[in-house]
């Protein structure tokens, strides 16, 4: 008979600043297993120790501490995977790949085969352009943080800010990248919905469900996520870089006209000063809704992952949003009753609780009630959203109410202590 | 020097189609449009339209063009003067989208105001930014178009398309005239805008004699280029339908794909393009809306170089012989004309529409009416006839009874009304139903039975706009408009208490919005002609409200707010385009 879990499994929650780092521990006769769900944290949190990162991996390292460790990456943003990121041995990266992983799960849209993988030809040729289309993002992401000194000066320096952050959030992190697919001592997996985890041998007893991502066969309406060419990249670029190439950013591009027809535009025609104010706002607007297109179409390539054991549910969505929900709320309804831990999706974000799913966790049909669920909520407040005061902020105000009346709410929101653990047991 | 206060009208010169297109010279082809005559600021600002040529990327002014009221100032200029010019720029944006309006207050018989609530002039920035694209921002209340590298590594830009220009002016337009057409409904409806605004723009562009003649010289000459041995003297090209779509409609479709690499530019390539069937609007291909709106275009100018080629015969130039240029000249006056004919047609159609949840279908039968009330004889052009069978092949049959021609039909004898009665004038005064929003109500409330209004909810009159229609005799039509609607919030569970059933899989808890209304067209005696309208509950609710929930049309309550796009709904449109 194979072994099962001894007894209920234990998640240690990780104070990152903004990002998300978990480590879930499952207890059998023959000693621990670990699973460490995401490891990264971007921006770097304000006012802490400079290796907080470290810290943090030497304490994963304390508490495997010779036993099994198994890696889920959720999807390639900096605040999920900086944290594997090596460098001369002494990194964090480094210390977590010392514990020898058996296992680094990802979802399918990092494999370096899934435009082979996916099935016919069309959903082939669909696969290969988005995965263009991720490349495509990066180069734009990088072009972008590198030519942010030129953006015109009316664009606030919060707006500058977010457009940095975000921007530099998607940039491919190469040794983290790397390390991630190699540091498994077996085959990676890549796993999509409804895919076996690649985590079933590693944890007997525990029933691991995939809800998401969907592939392209499954969701093929998912438009924001899959029909975003790598040509539609490179023109959103010209606006970010007001025109320039990424290989010119910096230095400066003329106005198409010759400067005897030019006029300062610090003090408009009263007539035309309204005007002038609505476009440089529409303008900012603008560049902040690519980046946010940006950081969505790589939020929603987020594994949703689902532990079953000893009469618990553990939901861990990554920061999925409405998209790749959309099919989990669809294919998945009945999976999603009775979930007693609930990792809050992107960082508490607008749409990575879809309002269908949150009736689901807590309706008193489907739901445990609050004395048995459990919230999760790793974020920092003033990263991200809530531009002029707009309902975007994350965490989301009436969402952490919520948790707050609704569950068992554990949180590392804004709290001092970044580098050190809440473990809350099951 | 000075034009005479009382000049209803100047001419001012613009581009014809964009700086690509190339007259016999190799010169950039321009031509002269009539704008109304007004005194101008600089700008140009005028009383329906201020230039502010303000460039974000750079964040710099360019100097205002100084056309006073009178003139043509770059009438004999050349070409680089016309590209590098700023004040141009402006005079050519200034004077396509005056053009536009003039074009649509024309057709309609009346004035157009633009959907903003406050202020009459329309702000437009030639050089907003520095991108491939264009659009109408509705919260900016203005139209803001962008300039781009092209393949060739010069600037190209939008301002100097007048296709862009007038599709953007066309946004502006329609969204003062059916605001409602923005508004989450049928795909037809998501795909009408587009569709519609490509066409005016494409009819615009090709209404000018000079553009459609350049277009055939110029395919005549290549057709010579390809067979060097004959002798042009004798060669004698045959006039024919697939020749004048592959002259005229593909060559322009090239043309402005070569400059602008817009998918705009490319939209009148791809509609060219779309194989007909019957099947068309059913499938997945055709689900977006941009691509839905591919289709109308094509059905339209699939029946525009019907009735070009059919005048043509029946002028009996079948063929361009020795004197090629009074030949083209003639051909290009008759497919202008054509053009023209039809985009007053097409424009016509939209007080023939109803006001919420259009079809193609409804805007069929809303051209065959806009058409029958001025032209009972169909001549010179018989567009109703080609119009119909053109739509017909691409899947898009009148939404009005076949019987009775595809038009609507009065109000008394709507199949769709089962408890008729004969309409109740009585209580109403003619003089008020022409303006006032309340008399039209009065007469709306008292024949509610008879005009499918839903009695137990909200209801409004819209608008209330008296027309002078002049049709192609000169012979004038007095009509008055009246748009009404009425809507109601509810949840799933309760459509079927309403008498409409839940769409399957849709829960309990969604909350629906039902909306009904329509368009009431009143003769010169105040008599009810037409009520094009959409009953709130009915089976054309229990379809709108079947393939909404099959689009994910009631997606966006999962969220609990979707952020608006940057730039606004047509900015989002243009972009989805480029996907």
């Amino acid at each position: 008979m194979p072994p099962k879990p001894t007894g209920p499994p234990t998640v240690r929650m990780y104070n990152v600043g903004f990002g998300d780092c978990f480590l879930l521990t499952f207890p059998y006769a023959a000693g621990d297993r670990h699973v460490l769900i995401d490891f990264g944290s971007h921006p770097k949190a304000k006012g802490a120790d400079k290796g907080y990162m470290e810290t943090i991996a030497r304490d994963i390292a304390t508490h495997v501490n010779g036993g099994r460790l198994a890696v889920v990456a959720t999807h390639r943003h900096a605040d999920h995977i900086s944290g594997f990121e090596t460098k001369g041995g002494k990194a964090s990266g480094d210390i977590v790949r010392a514990l020898k992983p058996t296992i680094v799960v990802q979802p399918w849209t990092e494999s370096p085969t899934a435009a082979r993988d996916a099935h016919g030809p069309a959903f082939r040729a669909r696969a290969r352009a988005f995965h263009r289309s991720l490349d495509a993002m990066e180069r734009f992401a990088a072009a972008l943080v590198q030519g942010l000194p030129a953006v015109p000066r009316f664009v606030t320096r919060s707006q500058r800010e977010r457009l940095g952050y975000i921007g530099e959030d998607v940039i491919k992190n190469k040794s983290a990248v790397e390390n991630l697919m190699t540091m498994g001592t077996r085959k990676p997996a890549y796993v999509y919905a409804g895919s076996k985890s690649g985590l079933e041998t590693f944890l007997p007893g525990v029933k691991i469900h995939v809800l998401g991502p969907p592939t392209l066969e499954q969701a093929p309406d998912i438009r924001s996520y899959a029909e975003k060419s790598p040509e539609y990249w490179l023109r959103r670029r010209r606006i970010a870089l007001g025109g320039r190439s990424a290989a010119r950013a910096g230095a400066i591009d003329a106005p198409p006209f010759a400067a005897a027809y030019r006029r300062s535009a610090r003090r408009p025609a009263p007539h035309a000063e309204w005007f002038v104010r609505k476009m440089r706002r529409a303008y900012a607007e603008e560049l902040l809704g690519i980046v946010t297109m940006l950081d969505d179409v790589m939020n929603n390539t987020s594994i949703i992952l689902l532990f079953e054991v000893g009469g618990q549910k553990l939901l861990f969505p990554g920061d999925a949003q409405l998209e790749n929900w959309s099919y989990a709320l669809k294919t998945y309804r009945s999976l999603l009753s009775g979930v007693t831990v609930y990792k809050v999706g992107h960082h508490g974000s607008l749409n990575a609780t879809p309002k269908s799913l949150w009736t689901l966790l807590t309706s008193s049909s489907t739901g445990v009630g609050k004395a048995s669920f459990k919230t999760l909520l790793s974020s920092r407040s003033g990263v991200h959203g809530g531009e002029d005061d707009r309902p975007t902020e994350v965490p989301r105000g009436p969402l952490v109410d919520a948790l707050k009346e609704q569950s068992q709410y554990t949180t590392t929101l804004d709290e001092p202590d970044v580098g050190q653990a809440r473990v809350v047991p099951l | 020097m000075a034009a005479p206060d009382d000049a209803r009208t100047r001419f001012l010169t613009v581009i014809g189609q964009d700086p690509a297109v190339r007259d016999r010279g190799g010169h950039i082809l321009r031509t002269r449009v009539a704008v109304p005559a007004e005194k101008l600021d600089p700008g140009p600002r005028g009383y329906r339209v201020s230039v502010v040529d303000y460039d974000c990327t750079h964040d710099v002014l360019y100097a205002p063009a100084e056309l006073g009221d009178a003139g043509d100032a770059y009438a004999t200029v050349d070409d680089d003067r016309l590209l590098t010019d700023p004040r141009f720029h402006a005079q050519n944006a200034y004077a396509l989208i005056m053009r536009s309006l003039a074009r649509f207050e024309r057709a309609l018989g009346r004035h157009v105001s633009w959907s903003f609530p406050y202020g009459h002039q329309l702000q437009v920035a030639p050089h907003a930014f520095r991108e491939a694209n264009a659009y109408y921002s509705e919260a900016d209340q203005g139209l803001l178009f962008g300039y781009f590298r092209g393949a060739r590594r010069h600037t190209i830009f939008t301002c100097l398309s007048h296709d862009v220009i007038v599709h953007e002016t066309t946004h502006a337009l329609l969204d003062s005239l059916r605001d409602r057409y923005t508004d989450a409904s049928v795909l037809d409806q998501a795909a009408f805008h587009e569709g519609f605004a490509d066409l005016v723009a494409l009819l615009s562009v090709f209404s000018l004699p000079d553009v459609v003649e350049t277009l055939l010289h110029t395919s005549i000459r290549e057709d010579r280029q390809r067979r060097p041995g004959d002798d042009p003297e004798k060669s004698r090209h045959r006039i024919s339908e697939p020749w004048l779509k592959r002259s005229a409609l593909f060559r322009l479709a090239d043309e402005m794909g070569k400059e602008l690499q817009l998918q705009r530019g490319k939209a009148l390539r791809s509609s060219l393009d779309i194989t007909p069937a019957r099947d068309l609007l059913s499938r997945g291909e055709f689900v977006l809306p941009h691509r839905r709106g591919e289709v109308l275009v094509a059905a339209v100018l699939t029946a525009l170089v019907r009735a070009w080629s059919r005048r043509l015969r029946a002028l009996g130039t079948t063929a361009i012989g020795r004197d090629e240029a009074t030949a083209v000249r003639r051909i290009a006056q008759e497919g202008a004309a054509a053009a023209d004919y039809l985009l007053t047609l097409a424009i016509r159609a939209l007080d023939y529409a109803p006001p919420i949840d259009l079809r193609f279908a409804d805007y069929l039968s809303a051209m065959l009416t806009a058409d029958a009330e001025v032209s009972p004889r169909e001549l010179p052009f018989h567009f109703r006839e080609e119009l119909v069978a053109a739509c017909a092949e691409y899947g898009i049959d009148p939404a009005a009874d076949a019987r009775s021609g595809g038009h609507w039909r009065a109000p008394e004898s709507d199949p769709t009304i089962t408890e008729r009665r004969p309409l109740v004038y009585d209580r109403v005064h003619f003089e008020s139903l022409r303006q006032d929003p309340d008399e039209v109500f009065r007469f709306l409330w008292e024949n509610r039975t008879t005009l499918g209004v839903y009695p137990g909810t909200y209801t409004r009159v819209m608008s209330v706009r008296p027309c002078m229609r002049v049709a192609p005799d000169g012979f004038v039509l007095r009509e008055t408009v009246a748009e009404w609607e009425q809507g109601m919030d509810v949840h799933a569970r309760d459509l079927r208490r309403l008498g409409l059933r839940t769409p399957r899989g849709m829960p309990d808890a969604t909350p629906v919005r039902l909306h009904g209304g329509g368009t009431l067209v009143f003769d010169d005696f105040g008599k009810l002609k037409f009520n094009v309208h959409k009953r709130l509950i009915g089976p054309g609710q229990q379809r709108k409200l079947d393939e909404m929930w099959e689009q994910g049309g009631f997606r966006a309550d999962e969220a609990e707010l979707r952020t608006a796009a940057p730039g606004g709904y047509f900015a989002e449109l243009h972009r989805q385009r480029e996907r």
